[in-house]
């Protein structure tokens, strides 16, 4: 039956795309380049790639590797980011033409796999698996002896910072998360109007890193089973950690990325943002006069004398199970990732903080929006030591969403965070029991 | 002419809309019933070849967007939303339309284009648009009318000031349209007999308007059950709205947030059968003058 | 900028005014209100497209910024120019789009308001029934049925499925019904023409203003539909506008947002929907009544 619809279905519109080009349809878009129609498969000539990735100036970037490469021709389709850019491609894969290579964050990468849409690049990898720190190595093979992607970038914590208000107020850079709290009651008291900082119910990626620096391991893999623990005892204690902290009114409530924090950002209305190494980018985008005003230290620590982070972003490259030219692909991930001239440019281009052990000690001059603080990358990198993070499980997006309608529940209705967290963990473990995932008890 | 030839005619010219109904929506929307009736089945980790596969599963789905909680919750907000909606978009539509149509009217053409201009407005940038018309730091509405107006309660009638802001003059055009196509010479006649413009208006005017009124009313019903940007748009920045406050806003998350597309087939389903159950049944009660056209 | 201001929050208090007042400046005065208050976050997007990144949200909201030619040079020049490109994939798909859409609403409308023939309420009823599934469903399974053949990613993807518009075919039956006098095909068909010619020498030149609506209404709803190329299209060389601002936006994990490019790419985006408006409603004078015979 379905197939029958299909077949006529692909007859009729051939005889409409036929009648079109001879009405001279197809003629009706000047700006189409003959390149961009998809390679059929030319006997010689040099592999044709396509990449998905919304890094910033990529396509300079690939012009590197094209000029050098002349056999194989890497075309970049810059995309949007965020979560639906991920069900776009697991789109693309399940109906059979997804693009060469993806641009895929870490949390995401799980759902890739479990949708059979990442090729294993176990062998492709082996020699370059040394440039990559073990915990990234982790989340692009999943504990697992396979290897989904390529590290690219990272995005360890830190905390980011008003020098200027802080001096102003007599704050001392909190060491710990007590005394972090302590300095968001005193901001309080200097200035009703401002806040030492937000807890945002709309980006649980902040939250992983956050939980994951207090030693979260939100899933794991033991045998055929997954193991799924995201209301364990150190994401409770972070939860309610926040939780306290808004009721009693000490840090905002208000979402991050939206109109209003950028511009409580530009009026200095948020003395802090505990965020990830990558913040200099946004905070010149969104808060362009406040620069030279930031600065940066580790996050706050559970017990003082740690020395721990998080996670927060970071992202692989991933090559599709479809593409007939696997070899290639991964050839060119591979210099993507770990070529010294390749890093210069991702980082000096695409803004990116590299994945690659060896590129993240050898940054030298910090960020502009920082340059009141030369010892920028010095810094993150010593951060990135001590950043642990965990294994994402195959329906990260079930735990974000819950996330989010959970932490905005919390928020309205004045409910314990850790509540949230336990619907988090419910709604994970009903989804994953619903697929038919073997979960260990 | 013969009669059997003309008979054939009407069909004829119906054929590109039918050949367009059936490979652009009867087979996606056959394609998307077999979906409704299908779910991923995954064994162990789910990773790798293998470990995942379709399968027929009947109306288990159905089932689960029937008995889901969440998703009648949404449907009694959206009705409540909806209300609102409808009567205040369709109510300025129609005052708008018959104004623009009276002969008294001066600046007719500038305000006809600047009602209809919030429908030219692409859904990204009015998502910043009203995120900063309705926070409380950046609004100018607020030095006005200072509420909250994200709050838990008021946000509903934020969301229905963005629908009717959007839609007003898309309904307005609609029902002008159909006041042009009505015969001068009827009002003429009505003027004779002494009656004012606001007694043609609505002696006149509105009954011969009527077919079109119900039928921006089906359409704005329909809408108004796929509520979905507006909501979508402001939800970033405030939190009262949740990922499922309209129905089809749980089968957007179904589909591309959660990775269920099979799910959010079901649940369209059902929405798309609510909705037909809704629009027939008040075309029901207002059929006969509905189409008596002709 | 305070007067506009002002003037949004009286309207409340002048609509309920000047319902029951005799006629004088009232229905100009209301118009004018629904006016500005479509007109006020337009201005907005105006006002926010002249500042520089680091005015947008630290200025004022109503005050002008000092930055809209650098926006303009900046996003003109981003990734070598391909606002361009996507500028003229939209005219691309809207254009096309939009007359293949009006083509088949008018043909369908026309055979659906002056023939009697079998089928003729089912047909109606099928084609209109279309509106009751909600594009977010349909959007994958189009994908996936035009992945099947072969054409996804490519402009057919985006233009095919956006021909048929229940909309559309509704609004052509109303207004073929009211504006095309039968006695005028009775008469025509006495002097012996065909059926095709009366559609195309009697029936359409009297639905020119319907069809000027309709293009109008499908041309803005293609300019501004998301999800269906989002979802369709992989190559960023065949996005339309809105897709590519999208990428601006949702710039990824990390990036900023450029809220200045979007701005004013939405702004540009709305300027050339605004002059088809203008050169197309001059067909909304036409008198209707002048050219039927009774």
């Amino acid at each position: 039956m379905r197939a029958n619809r299909l077949g006529v279905l692909a007859v009729a519109l051939t005889v409409t795309c036929m009648s079109g080009a001879l009405t001279g349809c197809g003629s009706g878009e000047p700006a189409e380049s003959p390149e961009a129609a998809p390679a059929t498969t030319a006997p010689q000539g040099p592999v044709k790639l396509t990449y998905w990735t919304w890094a910033p100036n990529m396509d300079k970037i690939v012009k590197a590797w094209n000029d050098a490469n002349p056999d194989i021709q890497v075309t970049v389709s810059k995309q949007a980011g965020g979560d639906d850019a991920a069900a776009k491609y697991l789109t693309a894969a399940k109906a059979g033409n997804p693009p060469d290579l993806v641009q895929a964050e870490y949390q995401h990468l799980p759902s890739f796999i479990a949708a059979d849409a990442v090729a294993d690049l176990k062998a492709e990898t082996d020699p370059i698996k040394g440039e990559f720190s073990e915990g990234l190595w982790n989340l692009v093979t999943l504990g697992t002896d396979a290897v989904y992607g390529i590290p690219q970038d990272s995005g360890p914590m830190m905390l980011f910072y008003r020098k200027d208000l802080f001096d102003k107020y007599g704050i001392e850079v909190p060491k710990t998360w007590q005394e972090y709290g302590e300095a968001a009651r005193t901001v309080r008291k200097k200035d009703p109007k401002a806040y030492l900082g937000t807890f945002s119910s709309k980006d649980p990626g902040a939250f992983t890193g956050l939980a994951q620096q207090a030693g979260a391991q939100w899933w794991s893999i033991s045998g055929e089973s997954w193991k799924v623990d995201i209301a364990d005892e150190p994401t409770k204690k972070v939860a309610d950690y926040w939780g306290g902290l808004v009721k009693e009114g000490a840090i905002d409530d208000m979402p991050y990325f939206t109109p209003e924090w950028n511009k409580a950002l530009n009026d200095g209305k948020l003395l802090t943002w505990p965020s990830a190494v990558w913040a200099p980018g946004v905070l010149s985008s969104n808060a362009p006069k406040a620069k030279g005003k930031w600065a940066v230290a580790p996050l706050p620590q559970w017990n003082a004398g740690e020395s721990f982070s998080g996670f927060w972003g970071g992202s692989s490259t991933a090559v599709s199970t479809k593409t007939p030219n696997k070899a290639a692909a991964a050839k060119f991930a591979t210099w993507l990732n770990t070529d010294p001239k390749a890093i210069d440019l991702l980082v000096k281009e695409a803004a990116i903080y590299p994945a690659a052990t060896a590129a993240q000690s050898g940054l030298g001059e910090a960020p502009e929006y920082f340059s009141n603080q030369p010892d920028f990358w010095q810094q993150a990198a010593a951060v990135s030591v001590g950043a642990r993070g965990f294994t994402f499980g195959p329906n990260v997006g079930v735990t974000f969403n819950s996330f989010k309608d959970g932490f905005d529940k919390a928020l309205q209705d004045g409910t314990p965070f850790s509540a949230a967290v336990q619907a988090m963990q419910d709604a994970t473990v009903a989804d994953m029991r619903k697929s038919g995932f073997q979960i260990a008890s | 002419m013969k009669r059997s030839q003309k008979g054939a005619w009407p069909y004829l010219f119906l054929t590109p809309a039918i050949v367009l109904f059936t490979l652009f929506l009867a087979v996606p929307i056959a394609y998307t019933v077999y979906l409704a009736m299908r779910r991923t089945r995954v064994s162990g980790l789910g990773l790798g070849k293998g470990a995942r596969r379709e399968a027929f599963v009947g109306f288990d789905n159905f089932a689960a967007a029937l008995a889901d909680a969440e998703l009648w919750q949404g449907w009694l907000r959206v009705l409540g939303y909806g209300a609102l909606v409808l009567v205040v978009m369709l109510g300025l539509a129609l005052l708008f339309a018959l104004l623009l149509d009276s002969a008294r009217v001066r600046l007719a053409r500038f305000s006809r284009i600047a009602i209809f201009l919030p429908y030219a407005v692409p859904g990204v940038a009015a998502t910043l648009l009203w995120g900063f018309l309705y926070l409380p730091s950046l609004s100018p509405i607020r030095a006005v009318l200072d509420v909250d107006y994200l709050g838990a309660t008021t946000v509903t009638y934020s969301m229905a000031n963005v629908a009717v802001w959007g839609g007003v003059g898309f309904n307005m055009l609609v029902l002008y349209t159909a006041l042009r196509a009505i015969p001068r010479d009827l009002y003429e006649a009505a003027r004779l007999d002494g009656a004012s413009e606001v007694q043609i208006a609505l002696r006149v005017k509105i009954p011969m308007l009527t077919p079109a009124i119900v039928l921006t009313t089906v359409f704005s019903i329909i809408a108004t059950i796929q509520v979905f940007t507006e909501p979508t748009a402001l939800r970033p920045l405030t939190n009262t709205i949740s990922s499922t406050w309209s129905p089809l806003m749980k089968v957007y998350r179904d589909a591309f947030v959660t990775g269920d597309l099979y799910s959010a087939a079901a649940t369209s389903i059902v929405i798309a059968a609510i909705s037909l159950v809704l629009s027939f049944g008040f075309l029901r009660v207002v059929r006969d003058r509905a189409f008596r056209e002709g | 900028m305070a007067g506009v201001t002002a003037a949004t929050a009286h309207r409340r208090r002048a609509h309920g005014a000047s319902a029951g007042r005799p006629w004088g400046v009232a229905p100009t005065a209301l118009l004018l209100l629904g006016a500005i208050y479509c007109l006020f976050p337009v201005v907005w997007v105006l006002i926010a497209a002249t500042k520089s990144p680091g005015e947008l949200f630290s200025t004022s909201t109503l005050s002008f910024g000092t930055g809209f030619f650098d926006n303009v040079a900046e996003l003109f020049a981003y990734r070598d120019g391909v606002f361009w490109l996507w500028a003229a994939n939209t005219l691309f798909y809207a254009g096309g789009g939009a007359l293949l859409s009006t083509a088949v609403s008018a043909v369908s409308g026309f055979a659906l308001a002056k023939y009697r023939f079998r089928g003729r309420n089912a047909i109606f009823n099928l084609l209109i029934g279309g509106i009751l599934v909600p594009a977010v469903v349909l959007a994958i399974p189009q994908y996936l049925l035009f992945s099947e053949i072969g054409l996804a990613d490519s402009h057919w993807a985006v233009l095919l499925p956006q021909i048929l518009h229940p909309y559309g075919i509704y609004l052509a039956r109303v207004y073929a019904a009211a504006a095309i006098p039968d006695s005028l095909l009775e008469a025509g068909r006495i002097d012996g023409a065909g059926e095709g010619r009366l559609l195309s020498r009697v029936a359409l030149p009297l639905m020119v203003p319907g069809m000027v609506t309709i293009f109008l209404f499908q041309f803005v709803a293609i300019w501004n539909n998301f999800l269906l190329p989002f979802i369709m299209l992989g190559d960023d060389g065949k996005f339309p506008l809105t897709v590519g601002l999208y990428t601006l936006l949702a710039a990824g994990a990390n990036q900023p947002a450029l809220y200045n490019l979007i701005l004013t790419g939405a702004l540009l985006s709305i300027v050339p929907l605004i002059a088809l408006f203008l050169t197309m409603q001059r067909y909304w004078r036409t008198d209707l009544s002048s050219g039927a015979v009774k």
